[in-house]
C-alpha cells in the first residue's frame, strides 16, 4: 500500500501549493531588503518598541532606508509612537503602500487599523480553543502582510516582536535564517534571566543574535544633567553571553514624546540621543560584518 | 492530508466542497480508478485550524476579487476557504454608512491586494477619505490621492 510520500500532490485541495505560494510571495516582497533585524527580548515591558522606533530613526538620520513591521499584533504600539494612528492602507497597482512617518520611515502597525480600546479578534467557529489555532492565524497574517505591502528597496527592515521567549523563537522560525536578532533587557536579574532563555532558545537555530541592548540603564535627570541609577544590579556585565550593543538610559521626555507620537530627532544631542546613536552604529557594524563574512 | 483508495492503491481526488454547516465542512474525494467516493467531515476545530493557515480548499474559480474577499466582512467564516463562496463584501461594508460610496471595478481590483483580514478596515478608511473630499465613488484617482496625502 502506498505511503504518504509515495503520493504526489494533495488530491486537489491545493493546500500545499498555496503554502508554497505564500512563502514565494514573502521572499519576493523582501527581495529588496538588505538586512532583516528582529528586536525581541522574551521579557515584556523592557522598551522593545521604543528602542525599535528610535533605532530606526537613528538609522534614518544616517540616510538609510528603513521600515518597521510591528509584529506585536495583539499589543501594537508603533502606530502611536510613530504618529501614524490615522494612516490608511492604500492599495497601489501592484501592492499596498506602506504608511510613512514624516522623516520617511515606513511603518506597518495594526495600531493604524484597530483603535486602542479594541482587541485584535479573529472570527472563528471553534469557541474556547483559540490556543490550538491562534498563533497559526497570526503567523498567516504576518505572511500576508509581508507579501502584500510595498517594502521596496530597504537597507533595514526592523521587526518589533511581541514578548515571550517562545514567540521569539517562533518568529525566528517563520522569518528564516536571513533575520538577525537584537535582544533588549533592563538591568535587572529578572529581565536578564528571561533574555538568557531567549538567547539559549535562539542558539539552537540558524539565526544570528547580534547582541543585546541594556535599556533603562539609569535615568537622565534633566535638572542635574546627569545619569542616575534606576535599578540596583549586582553585575552590570549582565552574564549574557552575547555582545552588548550598548546601554540606553531612560529619559522621561522620550517617554512623553513616544506617547504623543512626536519625533525624537531634535533630542539627538542628549545622553539618550547619543546612546541611541552608539547603538545604531554598533548595530550597523554587526550587520555589515555579517554581510562581509557571508561573502 | 491525502486520501488513498486501499483496494485500488490509488490516490483519491477532491471532487467537491460543500457549504459549511454548524462549523463543519464536507469535502468529497473520489477514487479515479473505481469511482468510490468518501466524504471528509471536519469538526469546528479542524476547520478553524485549516482556515488559520490562510488557505482555501479546492481549485480557484471565478474572479480574483471574489476569491480574495474577506471572510469577516461577508459574515461567513468559511467564505475564504471555498472558492466562489465569498461575495457581498462591498455591499456589507457600504451598508454601514449613511452615504454609500461606490467603487469602480479597477479600484476594487486594487483593494483585493490588501490582506483579507485588514481589508474591511482599509475599505472603510478609504471611503471616509473619499467622502471628506466630496467624492461618492472610489476610483484609481482617489486611491492615488490618498497615497499622496499620506506621503506614500
Amino acid at each position: 500500500m502506498k505511503g504518504y510520500h509515495d503520493i504526489a500532490g494533495d488530491g486537489g485541495s491545493g493546500i500545499l501549493e498555496q503554502v508554497a505560494q505564500q512563502r514565494a510571495r514573502i521572499a519576493d516582497g523582501l527581495a529588496g531588503v538588505r538586512h532583516l533585524v528582529a528586536v525581541g527580548s522574551g521579557k515584556g515591558g523592557v522598551g522593545k518598541s521604543t528602542l525599535t522606533f528610535h533605532l530606526a530613526s537613528a538609522l534614518r538620520v544616517r540616510g538609510l532606508r528603513v521600515a518597521i513591521l510591528d509584529a506585536d499584533f495583539n499589543g501594537p504600539s508603533q502606530a502611536r509612537i510613530a504618529g501614524i494612528r490615522e494612516a490608511l492602507f492604500v492599495p497601489g497597482s501592484h501592492k499596498v503602500a506602506l504608511p510613512r512617518t514624516g522623516n520617511g520611515i515606513g511603518v506597518f502597525s495594526m495600531g493604524s487599523l484597530i483603535p486602542e480600546r479594541e482587541a485584535l479578534a479573529f472570527e472563528s467557529t471553534a469557541h474556547g480553543e483559540s490556543h490550538t489555532w491562534r498563533a497559526t492565524r497570526e503567523f498567516a497574517l504576518l505572511g500576508e502582510i509581508l507579501g502584500a505591502f510595498e517594502w521596496g528597496t530597504l537597507d533595514v527592515l526592523m521587526f518589533d516582536l511581541p514578548p515571550g521567549a517562545e514567540r521569539t523563537v517562533q518568529y525566528a522560525d517563520f522569518l528564516g535564517s536571513r533575520t538577525s536578532f537584537v535582544l533588549v533587557t533592563v538591568p535587572s536579574e529578572v529581565s536578564r534571566g528571561v533574555v538568557a532563555r531567549s538567547v539559549a532558545a535562539l542558539s539552537k537555530g540558524p539565526n544570528r543574535v547580534l547582541g543585546y541592548v541594556e535599556n533603562m540603564s539609569g535615568y537622565y535627570c534633566r535638572d542635574c544633567d546627569a545619569i542616575k541609577p534606576l535599578f540596583v544590579s549586582p553585575d552590570s556585565a549582565s552574564g549574557l553571553e552575547i555582545p552588548r550593543l550598548g546601554t540606553v538610559p531612560f529619559d522621561p521626555e522620550l517617554a512623553r514624546r513616544c506617547d504623543q507620537g512626536i519625533p525624537f530627532t531634535e533630542l539627538a544631542e542628549t545622553p539618550v540621543g547619543r546612546a541611541l546613536e552608539r547603538v545604531a552604529q554598533q548595530l550597523m557594524d554587526s550587520l555589515e560584518s555579517t554581510t562581509e563574512s557571508s561573502r | 492530508m491525502k486520501f488513498l483508495c486501499v483496494p485500488c492503491d490509488s490516490p483519491m481526488k477532491l471532487q467537491s466542497v460543500s457549504p459549511p454547516e454548524s462549523g463543519s465542512l464536507s469535502v468529497v474525494y473520489a477514487c479515479p480508478e473505481c469511482g468510490y467516493e468518501m466524504a471528509m467531515l471536519t469538526n469546528a476545530y479542524e476547520t478553524q485550524i485549516v482556515q488559520s493557515l490562510g488557505v482555501r480548499i479546492g481549485p480557484e474559480v471565478g474572479t480574483q476579487a471574489s476569491n480574495t474577499a474577506s471572510p469577516s466582512s461577508s459574515g461567513c467564516p468559511f467564505s475564504a476557504m471555498i472558492p466562489g463562496l465569498a461575495s457581498g463584501e462591498a455591499q456589507t461594508a457600504q451598508s454601514a454608512d449613511a452615504i454609500a460610496v461606490r467603487w469602480t471595478a479597477a479600484a476594487e481590483a486594487r483593494l483585493a491586494k490588501v490582506p483579507e483580514f485588514v481589508r474591511p478596515m482599509a475599505r472603510t478608511g478609504i471611503e471616509r477619505f473619499a467622502r471628506e473630499r466630496g467624492a461618492i465613488e472610489v476610483d484609481e484617482k482617489i486611491l492615488e490621492a490618498a497615497r499622496d496625502f499620506f506621503g506614500m
